[in-house]
């Protein structure tokens, strides 16, 4: 599927996100009078001029493109909302800030294609990268953690990119820690530890971040 | 349990491993370039590959001594500093050896000293292979075992995909057929 060597572990590359982050609705003011358009996936419009509507992000995108609309900005991306993320991210080392499941897709194409609809373009900009190098950094310490007996890793509120990324490392990592942590492998020495272990909780879950 | 496709299964079972006759074989003398006959004595120290140790040790007839690289010396190293012990040049695939030797010799601290190595170098590993994308380490890659190697580029492919999916411009790309002029029919 995906266009990468490690065709195991990369389910989706980031252009495939990205597609799917292109289903996302958001608000256009068209700038045009149109017909509804009959899609395959639903019927949007009719579109008049000055009169908001609701559409994919991709026919929003396409009709920018052509000058037809003005794409408006979702609710988070103002520098109020996102300064707010940003120091919420900061202030709680272990938890994630709700963020659309999207959000690195969307504003990249949101700064690509309607660059002129943003207020404030340029601080948006860097406040979602802050944001985004934040929570990257906060995966990582918390992968640190990782070690034997880890059978799964829960990570509440990260988005789809982020978690695409970070995919083929963590299943590598597991892979290898599952493997050498195997009952067979360890149990001579620590027995009398492994099976406190066992009896409390046979596949104990590690918590990567609090709920 | 070996798997059959698996390269690296393949290579890593060729690996020298040191054993211990206990019963006098005949006509295998090709085993021991030190015997004069063509027979192996019994209490005669060879070294077998590890696929060859494993059938024998299976059928009762050697003894299998651990590589020298799972021994004392090795193991202080690695508790001075996981980090920075060239495992590669030792043995490319460390770890699975170990596993393979781990039921077979009657060391049973080897699985525990896996572990416990691959907890020390995994931090490193982490770190190296999600920030360090840009600045390449060559010598950090030469101290790495094949399944380190793998995990490090899994992280580092990742990474990658990424920041060019950022950077890039034109997404959709233009045929190289669409590009050319028409010729004139006149």
């Amino acid at each position: 599927m995906a266009s990468q060597d490690n065709q195991l572990l990369s389910l989706f590359s980031a252009a495939e996100v990205e597609f799917l982050a292109e289903d996302e609705l958001i608000n256009i003011v068209p700038s045009v009078r149109m017909d509804t358009l009959h899609m395959i996936c639903g019927d949007y419009g009719p579109f008049r001029p000055q009169i908001p509507a609701q559409v994919p992000l991709w026919l929003g995108v396409a009709l920018k493109k052509r000058g037809k609309c003005r794409i408006q900005p979702p609710d988070w991306m103002t520098v109020e909302k996102l300064t707010q993320v940003l120091e919420d991210e900061r202030e709680a080392p272990r938890e994630f800030q709700p963020l659309p499941f999207h959000y690195v897709e969307i504003s990249r194409l949101l700064f690509d294609h309607s660059q002129d609809d943003i207020s404030d373009f340029y601080l948006i900009r860097s406040l979602v990268e802050d944001v985004r190098d934040v929570r990257f950094h906060k995966v990582e310490k918390g992968l640190e953690t990782l070690s034997g007996r880890t059978h799964a890793v829960k990570l509440k509120n990260l988005s789809a990119m982020e978690v695409n990324l970070i995919r083929p490392f963590i299943v590598k990592a597991l892979e290898s820690f599952y493997k050498h942590d195997s009952e067979d492998l360890v149990k001579q020495v620590d027995s009398e530890r492994d099976s406190q272990l066992a009896a409390a909780d046979r596949l104990p879950r590690r918590t990567l971040r609090p709920r | 349990m070996a798997r059959y496709y698996d390269f690296d299964d393949i290579l890593m079972e060729e690996e020298p491993v040191s054993v211990v006759f206990r019963v006098a074989a005949d006509g295998v003398g090709l085993l021991d370039p030190s015997s004069e006959d063509n027979n192996v004595e019994a209490g005669a120290k060879v070294d077998l590959p590890a696929w060859l140790a494993q059938e024998l040790f299976q059928r009762q007839a050697v003894l299998v001594n651990l590589p020298t690289f799972y021994g004392q010396k090795l193991r202080k190293e690695i508790q001075a500093d996981p980090g920075c012990v060239d495992l590669r040049s030792r043995c490319p695939y460390f770890y699975e050896l170990g596993c393979k030797l781990s039921p077979i010799t009657s060391d049973p601290t080897l699985g525990a000293f896996l572990l416990s190595t691959l907890r020390g170098r995994y931090k490193d590993l982490l770190c190296k292979s999600h920030s360090a994308a840009v600045a390449f380490t060559p010598q950090y890659m030469n101290l790495l075992t094949k399944e380190e190697t793998q995990m490090l580029e899994a992280g580092r492919n990742s990474m990658k995909a990424f920041k060019k999916w950022r950077l890039q411009g034109a997404r959709i790309e233009r045929a190289a057929v669409l590009g050319r002029k028409r010729r004139q029919n006149t």
